[in-house]
This record gives structure tokens, sequence and C-alpha cells, in this order.
């Protein structure tokens, strides 16, 4: 299963969900469905992501099981 | 989301099976008398009149469902002039795939309804091949897989939809 931080690093620049679904071009539940570990992104929206959020890809999305998965 | 037409819909052609399914219990078993002598020809057709008035009030149901159903289509398309619903498209309009989350949960819901029909439509043809049930029962079968298959879709959808704090 993939794991992120998109809620926290969204918290932390004070976004909404729709703010953030402006950004990448989504709908705000989209954004939730991500959020909950419901739905794994494409790679082209993680993208998109991580530079919405300022951060890296594998900053912001890993495996569960990886040592991040720890954080 | 939730006031979305698109989400609804299901919920609108659940609302017109219903009323086709009391339609066609009204229309069942009618009394037909074949007249056919050197000096007349002719086919009566006669309904119960408990059965007529429901045929007639199902009908009426039916189209004021109709008109209701046409007026929020309409509503919705000047609102969403950019997500348009026809009521005539091939391609089912509570499809949500506006994005690719909404596309995996209309993928997710319609391989529910798909695994469904799967099932049930062999099953209900097994039973009518079976059992001597009257025309009346097969058509409430095909109504009850039709409401089936909008149901699952809808709660599929819907569970995801769910209304939450952002």
């Amino acid at each position: 299963m993939l794991k992120n931080r998109v809620k926290e690093l969204r918290a932390r620049y004070g976004f909404t969900q729709s703010d953030l679904g402006k950004q990448v071009d989504v709908t705000r539940q989209t954004i939730a469905f991500i959020e909950k570990g419901e739905f794994s992104p494409s790679i082209t929206l993680a993208l998109k992501l991580a530079k919405a959020l300022q951060t890296n890809v594998d900053e912001l999305f890993w495996l569960e099981g990886d040592e991040r998965d720890e954080k | 989301m939730k006031n979305d037409f698109r989400l609804q819909y299901p919920l609108w052609q659940m609302g017109f099976i219903i009323l086709l399914g009391a339609f066609a219990y009204g229309l069942s078993s009618p009394v037909t008398e074949v007249v056919n002598t050197e000096t007349e020809n002719s086919i009566m057709i006669s309904i119960g009149g408990t059965q007529s008035l429901f045929a007639m009030i199902a009908l009426l149901l039916y189209f004021i469902l109709l008109a209701v159903f046409a007026y929020q289509l309409r509503k919705h398309n000047k609102n969403n002039p950019h997500q348009k619903v026809s009521a005539f498209s091939i391609r089912p309009p509570e499809y949500l795939e506006q994005d690719e989350g909404m596309t995996y949960i209309t993928r997710k819901a319609a391989q529910k309804v798909y695994t469904f029909i799967t099932w049930s439509l062999p099953l209900l043809a097994a039973f009518a091949m079976i059992l001597p049930l009257p025309k009346l029962f097969i058509i409430w079968g095909i109504l009850l897989v039709a409401l089936g298959q909008y149901w699952i879709y809808y709660r599929e959808v819907r569970s995801h939809l769910k209304e939450d704090a952002e």
C-alpha cells in the first residue's frame, strides 16, 4: 500500500483540499482519496503534488514497510 | 458533490424502474377475447378495474417523475455547461470521470455492477426456463436486476463521496 504525507504537508502550507486540488487540476475528492490512501495517484499527479507541496515525490509517497514508513 | 445530478442519476433511474414495474402489474393478466367468424374479426383486450387503475396511476406518476427529471436535467446542464448530461447518450451519464480519482471510483463501482450482472442475468434466465413463471414475474425479475445494478453503483460511489471535512 502506498503511504503519503500529503495531508501533513498540505496543512503545513495552509492549503485546503480544494486549494491543492485546484493547483494540480483535480477535484477535492481526489485529494481526499489520496490522503486516506484509498487511491494511488498516477506518476504525473504525484509529480504535480510534489511540486505544489515543494518536495520530492519520494518524500511525499513511499511504500508501506519501507524505512520511511517509520516517519 | 452529493448534490451532483450525475451522482443522483441512478436514483432517478430506480424511480422510473419501480414505476415501470407497477405499470407492468397494472397491465398483467389481461383478458383477451378473439372473435373470428365469417362476419366478424375482432380482438378485445380487457383489463380488470383495479389493475387498470393501478396502470393509470403508475403511468401518471411516471410522467410526473419524467417532468421533474427533465427540469432537474436542464437545471444541471445550465449550471454545469462543461459537464452536461444527456439522457439519451449511450455512455451512462452517472460516470464521474472528471479526473483520475473520480475515474477510479467509477471503475470500482462499474466492476461491482459487472460482477452482479454476470451472475444475476444467467440466474434469471435459468429460473425463467425451469420454472413456469408468469410473464409478469419475468418482467419483474429483469426490472429487479436493473434496480440492483443502479443500487450497487450508487452505494459504491456514494460510499467514497461521503462529505468529510477538508
